[in-house]
């Protein structure tokens, strides 16, 4: 298995934020890790990409955790909150320096920003794009060194329709040519027809595992069942 | 080496970094000229006790420029983006990029160490023309130790401000201090006042790398803050260790804190 979280845990204080999630992406999918604002699907990204500290359990990638991969961005892509960018740097200069840490050639920048249509915005301070703008930069990154995996946190928030399309289209060619896409979102809606996988987080624990069809059984879409399944868990009235 | 190539690169791409080089170029030039200037009678008339510490007066209290320099290698990693940008942080690319933190830590006080070496040569090459300039054949030759131990002192100084704000994971505290300390009031010249100790706090215990050079065994102790206390070499140790024992702790702390706390 590509990516294995396994009884993952994490308090701050006493708070606890992950309560034992259990969940895998596999290879040649597209794998929706859906919940919520402050379910915790955030929090997982970054304890798998080794941002933040487990306090129990672990988040591995092809049974490593991240911090021990030998080419971290030839492996896993990753976008998270923004465009990850200083704001006063250009688009181009922040994946420069990126292609600089992995050995990339400066040309592959370039060519990852004529793929997210940012090329004109290239010499552009980052502090002048728009959020859309900034989640491209963000995937372009992600996308530099052509990983097999792709970890994309909310990539919909801030894209345009057009945008969202793209993103649409983009990802289930990544998982058709055999990679591993795990994405999270809170908008049901704008998924459903990108994901082959479902995993639905609420409060720190998941509630549904599984395929699509599995996942949304009974009800007639998959916002239906994600309603359904988050308020009988929290048992409250949505 | 390629996380080292990488942190150079993320540093000469922010505009910040260009005024840090450009007060460390300049402002001791500047502050030597003042120095000189000020004193030219005196050193004319012979009378002056401080015609060694010519040039390296800027040296000395010029070091801004690093101090910008090592808050900013760090502070920009947590500068969150525009409120409209989500709270994303370029720490969390920099560690999806080189994932081991002990890896990016080295890179980083490398970067800013070379660049900091590389300035203070900068500043020592525009510091000559100028006392020359202004003292003609009074002005004393700089030695080659003295300005070894003043790339020294900027280096440290450097790595001081970012082991400081690596502990912060902001630049305003660390920045404001270190400025108010190098330029304004000197913390350790206001505690010599009322403990020796104050000696060996890494701002007056460095500058005795190659400021401060009235031996205090051959001539009579004034009491004065700039009568030599250490020697050159035990002023450099004492500093190198703040160096030091700062960035084991500040590695620790970057090694053990989540990214989001």
């Amino acid at each position: 298995m590509v990516l294995t979280i396994n009884n993952l845990v994490k308090r701050r204080g006493t708070q606890e934020i992950l309560s034992g999630i259990t969940f895998e992406a596999r290879p040649g999918r597209v794998t929706g890790f859906l919940g919520p604002n402050g379910a915790g699907k955030s929090s997982t990204l970054r304890i798998l990409l080794g941002l933040d500290h487990a306090t129990a359990g672990s988040a591995l990638i092809h049974g490593k955790p991240f911090a021990e991969l030998q080419h971290p961005l030839r492996t896993v892509g990753a976008a998270l909150d923004g465009s990850g960018a200083h704001p006063m740097r250009t688009g181009q200069a922040h994946l420069r320096w990126i292609a600089c840490a992995a050995g990339l050639p400066r040309s592959r920048v370039e060519e990852v920003l004529d793929i997210v249509g940012l090329t004109k915005a290239a010499g552009t301070r980052v502090k002048r794009y728009s959020l859309g703008m900034g989640r491209r930069l963000g995937i372009a990154a992600a996308l530099l060194a052509d990983p097999e995996i792709l970890i994309l946190d909310e990539p919909v928030n801030g894209l345009d329709p057009e945008g969202i399309r793209w993103i649409r289209t983009f990802l289930r060619k990544r998982a058709e040519a055999g990679n591993t896409v795990l994405l999270s979102s809170h908008l049901m809606g704008e998924l459903a027809e990108t994901v082959d996988d479902v995993v639905i987080i609420k409060q720190g624990r998941i509630v549904a595992d599984g395929t699509l069809q599995e996942v949304t059984g009974s009800h007639s879409t998959l916002e239906d069942a994600f309603f359904a399944l988050t308020s009988e868990q929290a048992g409250d009235a949505w | 080496m390629k996380a080292f190539h990488a942190e150079i690169s993320k540093l000469l791409s922010l505009p910040g970094i260009w005024l840090a080089l450009l007060i460390g170029a300049l402002a001791p030039a500047v502050i030597a000229a003042l120095d000189a200037i000020a004193e030219k009678e005196a050193i004319i008339a012979g009378v002056s006790t401080r015609l060694p510490e010519m040039g390296y007066s800027g040296l000395g209290l010029g070091v801004q420029g690093v101090i910008i320099l090592g808050v900013l290698a760090v502070s920009s990693e947590y500068r969150t983006e525009s409120s409209e940008g989500a709270g994303g942080q370029q720490i969390s690319t920099s560690l999806m990029v080189v994932s081991s933190r002990l890896q990016l830590f080295l890179a980083k006080a490398g970067a800013v160490s070379v660049i900091s070496i590389l300035l203070c040569i900068l500043a020592v090459i525009l510091i000559v023309p100028t006392t020359r300039y202004i003292l003609g054949d009074y002005a004393p030759l700089l030695e080659w130790t003295r300005l070894a131990g003043a790339v020294c002192y900027w280096t440290f100084t450097a790595l001081l401000a970012f082991g400081l704000t690596l502990l912060t994971k902001q630049g305003m505290i660390p920045l404001t201090m270190l400025m108010i300390n190098s330029s304004l009031v000197s913390f350790s010249v206001l505690l010599a006042k009322v403990t020796k100790l104050a000696f060996y706090l890494p701002d007056r215990a460095g500058m005795e790398m190659f400021m401060f050079t009235k031996n205090s065994a051959s001539t009579e102790v004034t009491g004065s803050l700039f009568d030599s206390y250490h020697t050159p070499f035990t002023g450099g140790l004492i500093m190198f260790a703040w160096v030091a024992v700062l960035l084991g702790i500040a590695a620790i702390v970057f090694h053990r804190r989540d990214v989001a706390a």
